[in-house]
């Protein structure tokens, strides 16, 4: 089940990088959410407990319906156009999360060898992580840098299935709410760069240099 | 029992001869019936091929003995490259270790040939067609390898016979990886018979053609064949779809035959629904089409040779 | 339960009281009531008188006991000063900013004490990520441009490089497969006790990934841009509290993982890391004085000096590592010093443009004669007290296998401090044409009063050398398994 999901989380990596609308950022955030919670909540179909599920009701609550909404909502009062102005080609953007992938699932199966590791999710995982950093290098726009960082985010939450850490719930309630506190604030400075600096993408920010 | 098995095949291969055409018209009634026209009838292919049979065939003067041999060979290689695909259970009349880079061979002697007769007649827009058709095989080419390719280096098996045999449904992870092929193949099918987003079949601008604008100036039985071989090039892919869900029913020849008439009759449908809400891709969007599909192989590959 | 409360529930409490109380005086004073309860009581851990006993994910050994008074000192100075700074229009939207300015400082305070006395990884993680996340609204105070692009450099770079430590903490977590820490929570005792049975391959992976990832946090090169352009476009206070107390507490995150690898085979790895991280910062610094055309920038460059050195000291050991925390104490005094001087330059002058600052001396003599003295201090002129962890350094430099380092320090500290110095005198003497001087006494205010408090500290500790500070250093030492 973990590797279907894995399949599912990296074919949205690969529309990921050659859609060109914003709002398709928006629905992929949604769904790798989605997949997210499936993940947790998979285990406990045969031993069943409400207290189990307090962490994939807040995952699902905090990434898939809240902070799309909010980025959502950032779209439509700045009136963002809708393509995201990449940097370089799809096709060259395409080109580098294949082979990135390749890179990390073949190191990632070396690795598992010396360790009690899920290659497929923790390869899953590790890609996204490098899909995020690429949006972010590769993409103008900051509210896309902001999808690219969420992104990076759901790699690591894989990530962290894949490695079977057991952090204990506070903390990963506490990671979720950091994140939900991160997301907002960088909305609250989108809004903010829009309304002084007449532009949200990453070339009006070129006033501190040495 | 080496006869029955024979007569089979060639039941087979007539089969596919017969109903590509079918097929074809299918797909395009369906199509007007999502767009709320009532459409060509079903039998359309039939009536546009015997009508193009009896045309005289006219070649251009600057044309050299390519123009004439390459429409019989376009429809000898797609004809050979169907005798290579099982319906049923039924054990096609060629088959033998390592026929899937036969196969795949076939139909890109099929697209050499045609490319070769495009830029001999020597029009502008017919080498423009050649260059965009061999541009795009290129990105089209690693899909077959990655998907029909990476189940054939999963089994350790070369001949597509045994390939598809080799497929069961009962790991899950095997499962998946199958409709993620499938995904994949039919991408491919999408894109080797030239239908939409890729290219639009029914276009009427020569400057947007990918594969209408390379037999412009083909008439008679030399469109004929052309046309004819296109039919039956996306009766393959659509075979090669189907024989992805055989394994689902019983193994016997009869419940092979439903399945594939079953998987045909949704394929079509799938088909046209895809062609209904999909609008044609810039030209410079394809690349990145075929290689998001190529991409899905490889991931297909990684994934379930890393399974533990 | 008692000293939690006071420690880490009074911050959170009192920020929520801020939220509520519309009135800056009154919230400055329950602010300053709870920094100084806080100081007060870090101090009497710290010395001794208290043994704290804290609930589930906190507990305290010499490291927090050494880095918790860095921490409420910073803050209580800083909290100390606020009022007056908030009091002066500064710009003109800088007026949002006052309404929720102690509000944030609260929760920092919360969420850096809960860093420091965490003795759980991912309960460092959250806070550490708190901190991140009170002090970037603080940096966008001035409502301008500039703060706006530093704020949003700071969330988002550092917002990335917590997640790298992130993983780096994953990867701890899967070197203690097959060992007694398997299926344990990640707490920092449990791995320093068994640290030797950890996986090497995957604890390198991790010490990389951590490192890195705090040292955006930190301000260590090449990771350190967003750093200082949060340090030189926040409001002096915050600046102060960012160099003096935000980047000791990550570097915090860096020891603990260090102190896991000392007694593994990737130990001689860590350290040649903390030592190229640590040079790198200098080079940085070094190359940016020659050029550096903003004195608040210059001072950020300062403050990634330091932390280099103390890098530098840590990952060299020996007598290093106890002049590295010596340094940790006196660069946090000394850097509340000198942002909170060229925070009055800027105040009066309204630029950090060197080039539009002259006579500093004439029009603000309080002022001038303390960031020169601060200067002084800062480039380790006996007897402040960065003289001695200098010294102390060099010494374990010099007695270390590698000595050429001390070579190459002592060359790139020089030039720093000639480069340095230029720009400075340059502002405190220049005199431009035709300029007409009024001799006007600068009035002699509170965040006066706190330099010189700071300034007289700083030679105190260094010069008295209380036997308790000196015994927990050493005791540090001890954790870090360096022999004296």
């Amino acid at each position: 089940m973990q590797n279907v999901l894995s399949i599912l989380f990296c074919l949205s990596l690969f529309y990921l990088s050659v859609t060109s609308r914003v709002k398709a950022y928006v629905t992929i955030l949604r769904f790798q959410g989605l997949l997210l919670t499936v993940l947790l909540v998979f285990p406990f179909i045969h031993h069943f407990s409400i207290f189990a599920l307090i962490l994939p009701a807040t995952l699902f609550i905090v990434k898939v319906i809240v902070i799309p909404r909010y980025i959502n909502k950032i779209i439509l009062d700045l009136d963002i156009k809708r393509v995201i102005e990449p940097t370089i080609q799809p096709f060259t953007f395409l080109l580098l999360v294949i082979f990135s992938m390749v890179v990390v699932f073949v190191a990632s199966n070396i690795l598992s060898k010396s360790a009690d590791i899920e290659t497929i999710p923790f390869a899953s995982g590790f890609t996204a992580i490098v899909v995020g950093i690429f949006v972010i290098i590769f993409r103008k726009k900051l509210i896309i840098h902001v999808a690219g960082f969420l992104v990076l985010e759901n790699g690591i939450f894989l990530f962290g299935t894949a490695v079977a850490s057991e952090l204990p719930m506070m903390i990963e309630l506490g990671t979720l709410l950091d994140i939900f506190v991160v997301v907002f604030l960088m909305g609250i400075a989108i809004n903010k760069i829009s309304s002084t600096l007449a532009g949200f993408d990453v070339t009006v920010l070129g006033r501190l240099k040495d | 029992m080496e006869l029955i098995s024979l007569l089979k095949g060639i039941i087979s291969l007539l089969v596919i001869l017969i109903l590509s055409p079918l097929f074809v018209g299918l797909v395009n009634k369906l199509k007007a019936i999502f767009t709320g026209r009532i459409g060509a009838p079903l039998l359309q292919p039939y009536y546009d091929l015997k009508r193009l049979f009896r045309k005289e065939t006219i070649n251009s003067t600057n044309s050299s003995f390519i123009s004439v041999v390459s429409p019989v060979i376009n429809l000898v290689t797609v004809v050979v490259a169907a005798a290579m695909l099982p319906i049923g259970f039924a054990r096609p009349i060629i088959s033998f270790e390592g026929d899937i880079i036969l196969f795949a061979y076939m139909l890109g002697l099929a697209r050499f040939f045609q490319i070769l007769a495009a830029m001999d007649i020597g029009s502008s827009f017919e080498g423009m067609g050649a260059a965009r058709e061999a541009t795009f095989a290129v990105f089209a080419e690693p899909i077959f390898f990655f998907t029909i390719g990476s189940i054939a280096f999963i089994n350790g098996l070369t001949s597509i016979y045994d390939i598809y045999h080799s497929i069961r449904l009962d790991n899950v992870s095997y499962l998946v990886f199958i409709i993620v092929c499938s995904i994949s193949v039919f991408f491919l099918a999408i894109t080797e018979c030239s239908r939409m987003p890729v290219d639009d079949p029914n276009t009427h601008l020569e400057l947007t053609m990918i594969h209408e604008v390379m037999i412009l100036d083909n008439s008679g039985i030399d469109l004929f064949l052309y046309q004819y071989s296109s039919y039956l090039k996306l009766f393959i892919y659509a075979i090669l779809e189907t024989s992805f869900f055989y394994p689902f029913g019983v193994r016997s020849y009869t419940v092979g035959v439903v399945i594939f008439v079953v998987v045909i009759t949704i394929l079509s449908i799938a088909l046209s629904i895809s062609e209904t809400i999909t609008s044609r891709f810039k030209m410079k969007n394809i690349p990145q089409y075929l290689l998001f599909a190529t991409a899905i192989g490889i991931l297909n590959l990684l994934i379930y040779t890393f399974t533990k | 339960m008692f000293e939690f409360s006071i420690l880490i529930f009074i911050p959170l409490l009192s920020a929520v009281v801020c939220y509520f109380i519309t009135n800056i005086r009154l919230q400055f004073s329950v602010t300053l009531f709870v920094s100084a309860l806080h100081l007060i009581f870090s101090l009497m851990i710290f010395i001794g008188w208290y043994q704290p006993e804290l609930p589930f994910y906190f507990s305290t050994d010499s490291l927090s006991k050494l880095f918790l008074p860095v921490l409420s000192n910073v803050y209580f100075w800083v909290v100390l000063v606020s009022f007056s700074y908030l009091k002066k229009q500064t710009t003109a939207n800088s007026e949002e900013g006052k309404k929720y300015y102690f509000l944030l400082l609260n929760f920092y305070l919360f969420a850096n004490t809960a860093a420091i006395l965490s003795n759980h990884f991912g309960m460092y993680w959250v806070a550490v990520e708190g901190t991140t996340l009170s002090v970037a609204p603080l940096i966008y105070y001035y409502r301008n441009e500039e703060a706006l692009e530093a704020m949003w450099k700071y969330l988002f770079l550092v917002s990335i490089g917590i997640a790298f430590a992130f993983i780096g903490i994953l990867f701890l977590t899967l070197s203690a497969n097959g060992t007694l820490l398997e299926g344990k929570q990640l707490f920092f005792p449990e791995f320093v006790k068994h640290a030797s049975e950890l996986n090497p391959v995957w604890l390198k992976a991790s010490f990389i990934f951590i490192f890195v990832g705090l040292s955006t946090k930190i301000g260590i090169a090449p990771m350190h841009s967003a750093d200082v352009d949060a340090t030189s476009n926040s409001p002096s206070p915050i600046a102060a509290l960012m160099s003096g107390s935000l980047r000791v507490t990550a570097l915090l995150g860096v020891m603990r993982i260090f102190q896991i690898v000392q007694p593994t085979s990737t130990y001689q790895f860590a350290k040649t890391i903390l030592i190229i991280g640590g040079l790198l910062s200098l080079f940085v610094a070094f190359v940016f004085m020659f050029k550096v055309n903003n004195y608040k920038r210059m001072l950020a460059y300062s403050s990634i000096e330091h932390l280099g050195i103390i890098t530098l000291g840590i990952g060299i050991g020996g007598l290093a590592f106890v002049g590295a925390m010596y340094h940790v104490i006196y660069n946090s005094l000394n850097k509340i010093v000198l942002f909170f001087t060229a925070g009055n330059i800027h105040r009066k002058y309204k630029t950090r443009e060197v080039e539009g600052v002259s006579s500093v001396l004439n029009i603000l003599p309080w002022s001038g004669w303390l960031i020169m003295i601060s200067f002084l201090s800062i480039s380790a002129i006996p007897p402040f007290g960065i003289f001695f962890s200098e010294l102390m350094i060099f010494e374990g430099i010099l007695f270390s296998n590698k000595p050429w380092i001390l070579a190459v320090t002592m060359f790139l500290l020089l030039f720093i401090f000639i480069n340095m110095g230029k720009t400075l005198f340059q502002m405190l003497y220049k005199k431009n044409e035709g300029e007409i001087i009024l001799i006007k006494k600068e009035r002699f205010e509170i965040i006066h009063f706190a330099t010189i408090v700071l300034l007289m500290l700083l030679i105190a500790i260094a010069v008295i050398s209380p036997n308790i500070l000196h015994d927990n250093i050493v005791n540090i030492s001890k954790d870090f398994g360096i022999k004296l």
